[in-house]
């Protein structure tokens, strides 16, 4: 099948491994318990979704549909993702902090382009605990001005300094903006000092707050919990929430399809130097524009390494001109659009050399050059970073609960590996030819003078 | 800030209140710095922590108000002169703004003091219970 001298024994067996053995095949993608299948269920209105891993700990999280994605004025989701835990009506922040600390549980709380993640992790048993204490974030949190001015404004300075510095970052949210403009363009942390504060305040953050934390816009899921327990509490301390969301901020979000504009931005940057080449990709497994080819010509471009000391074998880990330089390529998906990039990082002269050297690969997976050997070891790493990413409890819990929130089903990794499966050599030439057809995205953070214009690497924006 | 006070006691008894209202309304109107347009809360010493921490929470527009009345008092103290009847403060415009702040930080202080000295421990009698919210306390 394969040469010895060209790939390792461990990597025939895997591809060995990959051949249709009905007999034995019983990997991830088809568990015979069903144990990877969230089981979901509706509160009241409150959805949630659960599965019971066999293990003593249970990580439970509310996913709302709150990312700045859906924020009205620039920070808001920042200020609500900050006043998580803080006081409620019925206990304060400390209380909170110490509480959960004895129960010997973890509390985090972030968020994407599109949802805001509440979560605990906690041993199994305090279920209730936990359920009621989201119930009570979601409900009855006050938003007090001094709370804000105090607690919550320093940390949202803080995480815009700590990507002050980031180019890789910078880049991306320009990539993103220039992509989609507002909606999922708006940078997930605003990266340089604009005067967004000047939109945010206690009360405007409580009024976001009924829009994210209203029955329709969040879901409840659960990994490690039994559903019934889950069920039986959701029902109990969900009661409370906002039936609706707030009409003026649900008619000014207004559900509009995400459109793809494409473009190009230069910005001079000190401290790095870095390029995001981006193009339309594909949504969610759950959102209507699911496009599985995407995902394998992100692993076959790839870029980043899975062994440790070298540079890895896809085709563009080759490309990264020297040491120090990285290339990454990861195909971002959101609920109803996504957007394939490639990301290199490192002194201006590589960066500049990767970048060509990148668009020359998609222009030779175009034209079909690329060895069969090549695509096989890309789907097969495409299905596993997939089916790991889902069975990453974080992720998974995203995931799912973003699925439930937009409506439709849970994400179901199972599903998604099936259909990476299906992809064929053809469907990849073909999405990369589109790919080199559509507008671009290029932005470029740093040494401008080396840094290449889109036109040069011969991308259309 | 938090001195002996019979309030508490006196406002429990309805007819106590009614008894010792006319008394105090009289011995506030004495104390004079409603002739000065102060309020009683302008008055609190602020050589505090909660004190001080409280003035920061005050909204915007009480804080200038605060600073405003206390401009106008010293320069009537300076030029030794009550302000005209009118631009006194009345009894029902003297009502404690900043108090309530002050009685919350001190909770929160005290809350702080309560949980460091807080001895944990797990119920004899049900060992395998479900947690429940207010076991450790």
């Amino acid at each position: 099948m394969l040469s010895r001298s060209s790939v390792c024994r461990g990597a025939q067996r895997a591809l060995r491994r990959q051949c249709p053995h009905p007999v034995q095949r019983r990997g991830l993608a088809a568990p015979a318990s069903g144990s990877f299948q969230y089981q979901t269920g509706d509160a009241k209105g409150v959805k949630f979704a659960s599965r019971d891993l066999a293990g003593p700990t249970t990580t439970l999280a509310l996913v709302s549909k709150a990312g700045t994605r859906y924020q009205l004025l620039p920070g808001l989701t920042e200020g609500l993702e900050k006043f998580a835990f803080k006081s409620t009506e019925r206990r304060s922040a400390l209380r909170i902090v110490r509480e959960s600390e004895l129960l010997g549980a973890e509390l985090t709380s972030y968020h994407s382009r599109e949802n805001l993640v509440i979560g605990a992790k906690f041993l199994r048993d305090d279920l209730p605990y936990f359920v009621e204490l989201l119930s009570e974030v979601a409900t009855s949190t006050k938003y007090a001005p001094h709370v804000y001015h105090e607690e919550v404004l320093p940390l949202i300075k803080m995480t815009e300094k700590k990507l002050l510095a980031n180019t890789k970052e910078i880049a991306l949210n320009s990539a993103h903006s220039l992509a989609f403009h507002r909606g999922l363009g708006t940078p997930v942390i605003p990266a340089f000092s604009a005067p967004y504060t000047q939109y945010l305040d206690a009360d405007t953050i409580e009024h976001f707050s009924e829009f994210a934390y209203a029955k329709p816009n969040f879901a409840i899921v659960a990994n490690g919990a039994e559903h019934e327990d889950l069920s039986k509490w959701v029902n109990e301390f969900f009661e409370g929430a906002h039936s609706q969301p707030p009409k003026d901020i649900l008619e000014a979000s207004g559900e509009k399809q995400t459109k793809y504009y494409g473009g190009e931005e230069r910005i001079a940057h000190g401290s790095g130097n870095s390029m995001v080449l981006a193009f339309p990709g594909s949504s969610s497994f759950t959102g209507g524009f699911y496009k599985p080819e995407i995902a394998v010509l992100a692993s076959l471009l790839g870029g980043q390494s899975n062994i440790k000391w070298s540079s890895g074998f896809s085709l563009l880990a080759k490309a990264a001109a020297g040491p120090g330089t990285t290339v990454e390529t990861k195909s971002a998906i959101y609920s109803d659009a996504g957007l394939l990039y490639i990301a290199i990082n490192g002194t201006a002269s590589n960066v500049a050399a990767a970048a060509f050297e990148a668009v020359k690969t998609l222009h030779s997976i175009a034209g079909g050059k690329i060895s069969k050997e090549d695509i096989k070891k890309a789907k097969a790493a495409a299905k596993f970073k997939e089916l790991e990413y889902g069975e990453d409890v974080k992720a998974g819990l995203e995931l799912t609960g973003s699925g439930l929130v937009h409506g439709r089903k849970a994400y179901q990794i199972d599903e998604t590996a099936k259909s990476i499966d299906s992809v064929t050599d053809e469907k990849i030439k073909a999405a990369a030819k589109t790919l080199l057809e559509s507008k671009a995205c290029v932005s470029s953070v740093g040494d401008l003078f080396l840094l290449p214009y889109a036109e040069d690497l011969g991308l259309k924006v | 800030m938090s001195q002996p006070s019979l309030a508490p006691f006196i406002l429990k008894r309805p007819w106590l209140t009614r008894w010792m209202k006319p008394l105090a309304s009289w011995y506030s109107d004495a104390a004079g710095y409603r002739k000065l347009g102060l309020r009683a809360d302008d008055l609190i010493p602020e050589e505090s922590e909660a004190v001080l921490l409280a003035l920061k929470r005050l909204p915007p527009k009480d804080a200038y108000d605060r600073v405003f009345r206390m401009r106008r008092a010293f320069q009537c103290s300076l030029a030794h002169q009550l302000l005209p009847k009118e631009e006194q403060t009345k009894p029902e415009e003297d009502i404690p703004y900043l108090s309530p702040i002050i009685k919350e930080i001190e909770a929160e202080i005290k809350e702080r003091e309560d949980l460091e000295a807080m001895k944990v421990f797990r119920p004899a009698t049900a060992p395998a219970k479900k947690a429940s919210p207010t076991m450790y306390h």
